[in-house]
């Protein structure tokens, strides 16, 4: 296992890292300059994850974080995140998410699939309710169903216009991005909700209050937005990657 | 000095103490903000401890406006979100369904203190401290260099990063790219300037790897190194009395909240 | 015997068809200045990486034959043993910089903390190095704030520093006018009669002509023609596979031609061509 490590990390990783780092802040910035909608913020760290494996992939997401912190130090704590999001990227290069075509269809099950359970997540949270006693109970799964059938047909309608238009060829690619967002959007909650109070100065914030409004606790609401934005952004950015990846000269991607 | 840093290059006594110190009084003043009792003892030790520092590190307006514009956006975001959403307390005012609250608006205060101590410490620790000296020091300490390697490039990389996405969208743009426009057309202007970046830079790689592998990088000899970085015996003092000053702070901090 | 040799050498990059070096077989001695020209996709790059020991421990790929420098094969090195005897500086100076370091002159040190000279030993040896190549005054320079000529500079500087026994040199003037190529020649020159041996790629005919004591013209991978460079560089051959010539060469053919040229021998260099015309 360390000389699997060791092998990663060699001088051709090393000098990829820097650069990695830095195509996550000169995109970050040119999204924000774009205003799109989105972070893409760990393109870089995804790209060494597919490149160079799991352990530098961690690596660089952990770096990237910690050395944004000493511009904003909002960034730093999150640093974790970032590395789990590198780790991730790794693991399914190892399973070539990056290297190969996948059947347009299965981009279709994987987009309807997501999108269906996204729904179904936020509707549970959003029907949630708290006694007295502090007891939060949740509406069972048929409940749900009879009641919003109309909008988790529409939402595995538009799970699958997503994976049939988005994903096309890229589904493993993009399913991967989806699992590390929710991953991600776990992970980071703790921190937001009890370092930050749920607050991070972002866009997002509204949606933490929003969720707040709507009867959730300080962790719960974090979660929540996490939940909402994570997966899609983290979705996008191994999409690009895959991009990238199938556009490099084979000598690149063969370890 | 053209890099990715905070760094001020000033003449001054701060400036030549010994990165090690520098760090170890940082995290000193930050355990003892988040220790001691008080609601407002972060904001004491700011104004009354990190603030004559930074004179005497002749960055004080720097410090100042750095550490004002990155929390000025989560210090309102947070007196908003905390003051609206507080639950029961004593209203501000009432319009309809909005009611923020003082305890809420108390609480943002108090946390936003915490945050500004361990913020303005930091950025005063990397405004008076060259990047390169603290791999140096770290590498001293234990660090793999190949981490301080990474850490130093990165911080040097980054500017010419941000030039080079600039010139790619001024290009793309001038042959007739859309970037302004609706949400559709800003989205799909963003493949055609990524890709020649990033492919661009993965060709440089190679070369980067083969360049710095000449120069003797992965020699496995033990490294020296150009700059000297000063020390005096009293420091070395002094970081032990710190040392033991920031234990004495953790274990206090935690006795006192059982 | 000799300092480098290289026995059958081909080569073939990963994931690539067709050999890139194929049938080099070729001897230099310990302090000879041996200059490789050839029209782009050659090979040249490759047999640079190939003496430097990243073909094949760098690229990986298919390499069969030897490549032998001081009695010792790349094949039964490792690539970090191999540097330290070998340097190598290539064209492109913005990809040399390491990116650590802030000045020049640090920049130049970066190589000899790397193998741990002492501090006071570096220090002597990079002020050395910079007047040698004429770069004291960029000491305190950052390396990016430079010309790509005075980057060139430093990156030829940085590998010298090193003092490896064998330079390997990939178009190291191409960013420079010719008073910066004139000086680089000359250091150049200069290593080779201290006892350092030199393999440098270059374009610039008129230059070698006037500093190298061989020059291998390779096509397609292979060796086309090896000799004195005046020799060389006014073979028909080069004409005939499209080689750039000198133009004091061209005009002299022309005149020839005319009855305008008299002496046997071709010039390649100014000097050449004068002295020539004079006669």
């Amino acid at each position: 296992m360390f000389e699997n490590i060791k092998k990663e990390f060699s001088t051709r990783t090393l000098v990829l890292i820097p650069i990695a780092i830095a195509i996550n802040i000169a995109i970050g910035e040119l999204v924000v300059r774009l205003k799109l909608p989105v972070y893409l913020d760990s393109i870089g760290t995804v790209l060494v994850g597919a490149i160079a494996g799991p352990w530098a992939g961690a690596l660089t997401g952990g770096l990237a974080n910690l050395i944004w912190g000493l511009f904003n130090p909002f960034a730093a704590p999150f640093f974790y995140v970032a590395a789990a999001i590198g780790l991730m990227a790794g693991l399914a290069g190892k399973r070539g998410a990056f290297q190969n075509e996948t059947p347009r269809w299965v981009s279709v099950v994987v987009g309807a699939v997501f999108v269906f359970s996204l729904t179904l997540f936020i509707l549970a949270f959003i029907n949630a309710s708290t006694d007295e006693t502090g007891y939060t109970s949740y509406p069972s799964m048929g409940q749900l169903f009879s009641q919003y059938i109309v909008a988790f047909i529409a939402a595995i309608l538009i799970g699958a216009a997503i994976g049939y238009f988005l994903l096309q060829k890229g589904g493993y690619a993009g399913m991967w991005g989806l699992i590390t967002g929710v991953i991600a959007a776990i992970i980071s909650a703790p921190t937001a909700a009890y370092v930050f109070g749920g607050v991070t100065g972002a866009g997002t914030d509204l949606l933490v209050a929003a969720f707040r409004a709507s009867g959730g606790g300080i962790l719960a609401s974090v979660l929540a937005q996490g939940s909402v934005s994570d997966p899609f952004d983290k979705m996008l950015s191994f999409m690009v990657v895959w991009l990238i990846v199938r556009s490099l000269p084979a000598r690149f991607t063969s370890r | 000095m053209n890099a990715f840093s905070m760094y001020a290059a000033r003449e001054s006594g701060l400036h030549s103490l010994h990165p090690l110190t520098k760090i170890l009084m940082t995290l000193l003043l930050v355990a003892a903000g988040l220790a001691l009792p008080g609601n407002w003892t972060g904001y004491f030790i700011v104004v009354f401890i990190i603030f004559p520092l930074a004179f005497w590190g002749r960055v004080f307006l720097n410090l100042l406006s750095t550490t004002w514009k990155v929390s000025l956006p989560f210090a309102i975001s947070v007196i908003l979100i905390q003051s609206f959403f507080w639950g029961e307390g004593t209203p501000i005012f009432e319009i309809g369904v909005l009611s923020p609250k003082w305890e809420g608006a108390m609480f943002a205060a108090v946390s936003m203190g915490k945050i500004i101590l361990v913020m303005s410490g930091f950025l005063l620790f990397s405004m008076t401290t060259r990047p390169d000296t603290l791999m140096i020091t770290l590498k001293q300490a234990g660090v793999p260099s190949s981490i301080a390697y990474i850490i130093v490039t990165t911080l040097q990389i980054v500017p010419s990063f941000q030039r080079k996405a600039l010139t790619i969208l001024d290009a793309q743009r001038s042959r007739g790219l859309e970037t302004e426009g609706n949400l559709y057309v800003r989205a799909r202007a963003f493949i055609p300037i990524i890709l020649p970046l990033v492919l661009g830079s993965l060709m440089e790689v190679e070369e980067r790897a083969i360049a710095i592998e000449s120069r003797g990088f992965n020699s496995g000899k033990k490294e020296t190194s150009l700059i000297e970085i000063p020390d005096t015996p009293l420091q070395k003092v002094i970081r032990r009395v710190i040392l033991f000053g920031i234990f004495a702070f953790i274990v206090f901090g935690v006795l006192w909240r059982l | 015997m000799a300092f480098v040799i290289l026995k059958d050498l081909a080569y073939q990059y990963p994931s690539s068809t067709g050999l890139v070096l194929e049938n080099i077989s070729l001897q230099i001695q310990e302090g000879e200045f041996v200059s490789i020209i050839g029209p782009n996709g050659a090979g040249k790059s490759t047999l640079c990486y190939a003496l430097a020991g990243f073909v094949p421990h760098f690229f990986k790929g298919e390499i069969s034959g030897e490549v032998e420098v001081d009695g010792r094969k790349s094949s039964e090195s490792t690539l970090d043993e191999w540097a330290l005897n070998v340097g190598l500086a290539f064209q492109n100076p913005f990809n040399q910089i390491s990116g650590a370091k802030y000045t020049v002159f640090e920049e130049i040190a970066f190589g000899l903390e790397n193998i741990g000279v002492p501090r006071d030993e570096m220090k002597k040896r990079v002020e050395d190095a910079m007047s040698l190549t004429g770069i004291s005054d960029l000491a305190d320079r950052s390396p990016y704030s430079l010309s790509g000529g005075q980057q060139q500079r430093v990156a030829l500087t940085s590998i010298l520093v090193m003092r490896p026994r064998l330079l390997v040199l990939d178009e190291p003037t191409s960013q420079m006018d010719p008073v910066g190529t004139r000086e680089v020649f000359g250091v150049v020159r200069k290593m080779a009669e201290e006892g350092m041996t030199v393999v440098m790629v270059e374009h610039k005919v008129e230059w070698i002509a006037n500093f190298a004591d061989r020059v291998i013209a390779l096509k397609d991978g292979q060796i086309l023609i090896e000799g004195k460079p005046n020799e060389v560089l006014t073979s028909d051959l080069l004409i005939e596979n499209g080689f750039g010539i000198s133009r004091y060469t061209s005009a002299a053919r022309e005149a020839r031609k005319r009855g305008l040229w008299k002496k046997e021998k071709l010039p390649v260099t100014l000097d050449e061509a004068v002295e020539g015309f004079k006669s």
